[in-house]
């Protein structure tokens, strides 16, 4: 078995609404696969399906080989999940949330200390052990309460928006130990709505309003959702001509990020040179030019774009 | 059912216990202080009834009758009136709660051996203490009265002996303490849990429980036992407290007052463990707690009043109520030093009441989240 997760037509509807439809895809052992979508998109009804907080209205779904229907427990003994609302015990210290989780999941007495203490290493919380969970500043609580979800070796772990509202350098330490989880083969399954964490997915899936839209790699997304070269250009006045770069034949798009503008040009190649002169021509000086990678935020927005217009 | 997963559960509940103060305040400081409370204030003892007295007589006799009658605690003096209708005005003023009333010709009356009176005049506005009132006061006439006349060597015509068992003083603390630490306790007991689960619920850690392998029963479980030794510690103190302050008896054996104890406060936790899991929310499960253990343990336990005073429909009511049983079961234990070999309906129903409850929370115990 080589899909630790199958989905198959997966549907959950809340009365008349259709919080997820028909979803199907599969996760590979070991890969991080990202759930991405807006808030409301299905993420979080999709996750707790998977994890048995919340039966499915249609379809399937096997969890590390075990169907969420027909075993529900099973599926739990072979999973981590971290809610998108911090659910540890504020009023305890970090010691004994582990040692509660660890209980939970059936370890004792050497089993249980042993967990702790190469889970507490692993997510260097060793310091903070005696610290009531609601005193740890934010990031450090998503740290601890990934620790809970992983410490009984979970196959699968969930992560639902793990890093909501923590700064961006705790952001970045948690990625990486999101990476090294995997690493050591962990398969993890994690939603988010900051894009730039999506580039460290293996996959990505992208719900629109509880449609899964689009499933592949990053590159595969940005190759497919925004094809062509993008060159950001700085300078002055550049909104002023905004209209005018989206008129050029050869343009297939132009935005303003900031105080930058940036064009992407057909799949043909870079006219840069022409791109440059007509701008100039409509007004605006440009002082710099430099070619861009695209962003997962522009292929979301090209995927949501083409949802619409169809 | 994995006896790991339920320890795990438990000692988690015993961390939020000590962290919290007020839980242990509830539990254990509240018993007390309502068992103080109640059992000072709720006191259906009779003491400095102020009494009126009208001799008429002013004989030997009647002087020591109204001496008699105000060497006790019972009765205070409120003075000595001339007639009648002074004495009359002090029950109206409320100066006097009862008048004595002695006839002009008592002392020949009973020299002779003939029919002697004495009026008594009794405040009725307060129903009880006049009914207490008028005991107290024709035993103490009639008794003063019979030794007079003993003395005059008359046999009286018949003699009523009355032997009160159990409680010989009568004093109600005795027969209101197990009955006030039942009420006390269902409410506790009630709160504890009710509040628990709910809190759970609010705080989002519930979701969390339901993505690890525990189960319903294992959570039902693992909130209980520690409520439970809680629990038994506040009976201990209670009956501790009511036996030292109230001079409440312990005739019965331990054992016995421990399991009918457990038996009860596992039904009660349970009620409000079921409360929990149907409210969801802290403020609705305290109003559902208090309710419903509040009101049917107070009025229809028997505590202060007699169940069979009560309507049919309410005696049938009152067989729903667990308080009863522990109530009657207290007395048993306490006062009439019984054991299970009288006492096993009252386990028996307290023990079913526990298993439906514990039953029902499980079953109601949402598998899902939504």
């Amino acid at each position: 078995m080589s899909h630790v997760i199958e989905v198959e037509n997966l549907r959950r509807e809340f009365g008349s609404f259709v919080a997820v439809r028909n979803v199907s895809f599969h996760v590979e052992r070991g890969e991080i696969f990202g759930y991405l979508g807006a808030n409301g998109a299905g993420k979080s009804t999709t996750i707790k399906m998977l994890c048995g907080l919340l039966a499915p209205t249609g379809g399937r779904a096997r969890v590390a080989g075990h169907d969420i229907d027909h075993a529900p427990q099973r599926v739990k003994a072979s999973i981590g999940y971290m809610s998108q609302k911090f659910s540890l015990y504020l009023d305890l210290d970090a010691r004994s949330n582990l040692q509660f989780f660890g209980g939970i999941y059936g370890l004792r007495g050497k089993a249980l200390r042993g967990a702790i203490e190469q889970v507490v290493e692993r997510t260097d919380l060793g310091e903070h052990l005696t610290q009531t969970a609601s005193a740890l500043p934010g990031g450090i609580r998503q740290r601890l309460a990934l620790a809970c979800a992983v410490m009984h070796r979970p196959e699968i772990v969930f992560l639902d928006e793990p890093t909501a509202g923590v700064d961006p350098v705790s952001r970045r330490q948690f990625w990486k130990l999101i990476r090294e989880l995997a690493a050591q083969g962990t398969t993890v399954f994690v939603t988010t709505h900051y894009m730039d964490e999506a580039e460290y997915c293996a996959r990505i899936g992208l719900m629109v309003d509880g449609a899964l839209v689009a499933l592949d790699t990053p590159d595969a997304l940005k190759a497919e959702y925004v094809p062509g070269t993008t060159v950001e250009l700085e300078g002055s006045d550049l909104q002023r001509v905004l209209g005018a770069a989206r008129q050029l034949p050869f343009v297939r798009a132009a935005d303003l990020f900031g105080d930058r503008l940036r064009v992407r040009f057909d799949a043909k190649g870079t006219d840069l040179a022409r791109l440059e002169e007509a701008l100039r021509r409509a007004g605006a000086q440009i002082t710099r030019d430099s070619q861009v990678e695209a962003s997962l935020e522009e292929v979301f927005l090209a995927v949501v774009g083409r949802k619409e217009a169809a | 059912m994995k006896p790991r997963r339920i320890l795990a559960l438990a000692d988690k509940e015993v961390r939020h216990v000590m962290r919290d103060v007020r839980t242990l305040y509830l539990a254990l400081a509240m018993p007390l202080l309502m068992l103080l409370l109640f059992g000072f204030g709720v006191s259906f003892d009779l003491e400095h009834l102020p009494v009126a007295v009208v001799d008429l007589d002013q004989s030997t006799v009647s002087r020591t009758l109204r001496r008699r009658l105000l060497a006790d605690d019972v009765f205070d003096d409120a003075g000595l009136y001339a007639s009648g209708a002074e004495a009359e005005r002090a029950l109206v003023e409320g100066k006097a709660a009862m008048v004595v009333v002695i006839e002009r010709d008592l002392a020949r009356h009973l020299a002779r051996g003939e029919h002697a009176e004495v009026q008594l005049l009794v405040d009725g506005s307060d129903n009880s203490s006049a009914t207490q009132a008028r005991a107290r006061g024709e035993l103490a006439v009639r008794a003063i009265l019979a030794s007079s006349t003993r003395e005059l060597r008359i046999a009286p015509a018949i003699e009523l002996r009355t032997i009160t068992r159990f409680n010989p003083s009568g004093k109600s603390a005795v027969f209101l303490v197990p009955g006030i630490s039942a009420y006390v306790l269902a409410m506790v007991a009630v709160l504890l849990t009710a509040l628990t689960v709910s809190r759970e619920w609010e705080r989002g850690s519930m979701a969390q429980l339901f993505a690890t392998p525990v189960t319903r029963a294992e959570i039902v479980l693992g909130k209980l036992l520690p409520y439970l030794l809680l629990g038994l510690l506040a009976v201990l103190l209670v009956i501790a407290a009511g036996g030292w302050v109230f001079d409440v008896p312990f005739r019965g054996s331990a054992p016995t007052l421990c399991l009918l104890s457990l038996l009860f406060l596992i039904g009660m936790l349970g009620l409000g463990l079921l409360i929990s899991v149907v409210a969801r929310n802290q403020m609705v499960a305290t109003q559902l707690a208090t309710m419903s253990s509040m009101l049917p343990s107070l009025l229809l336990s028997g505590f202060v009043f007699p169940i069979d005073n009560m309507p049919t429909a309410l005696q049938w009511l009152s067989r729903a109520v667990p308080a009863r049983y522990y109530v009657s079961g207290l007395r048993g234990v306490l006062l009439r030093g019984n054991g299970l070999g009288e006492l096993w309906p009252e386990a028996l129903m307290l023990g079913a009441f526990g298993l439906v409850m514990l039953a029902l929370s499980t079953a109601r115990f949402p598998r899902t989240i939504a």
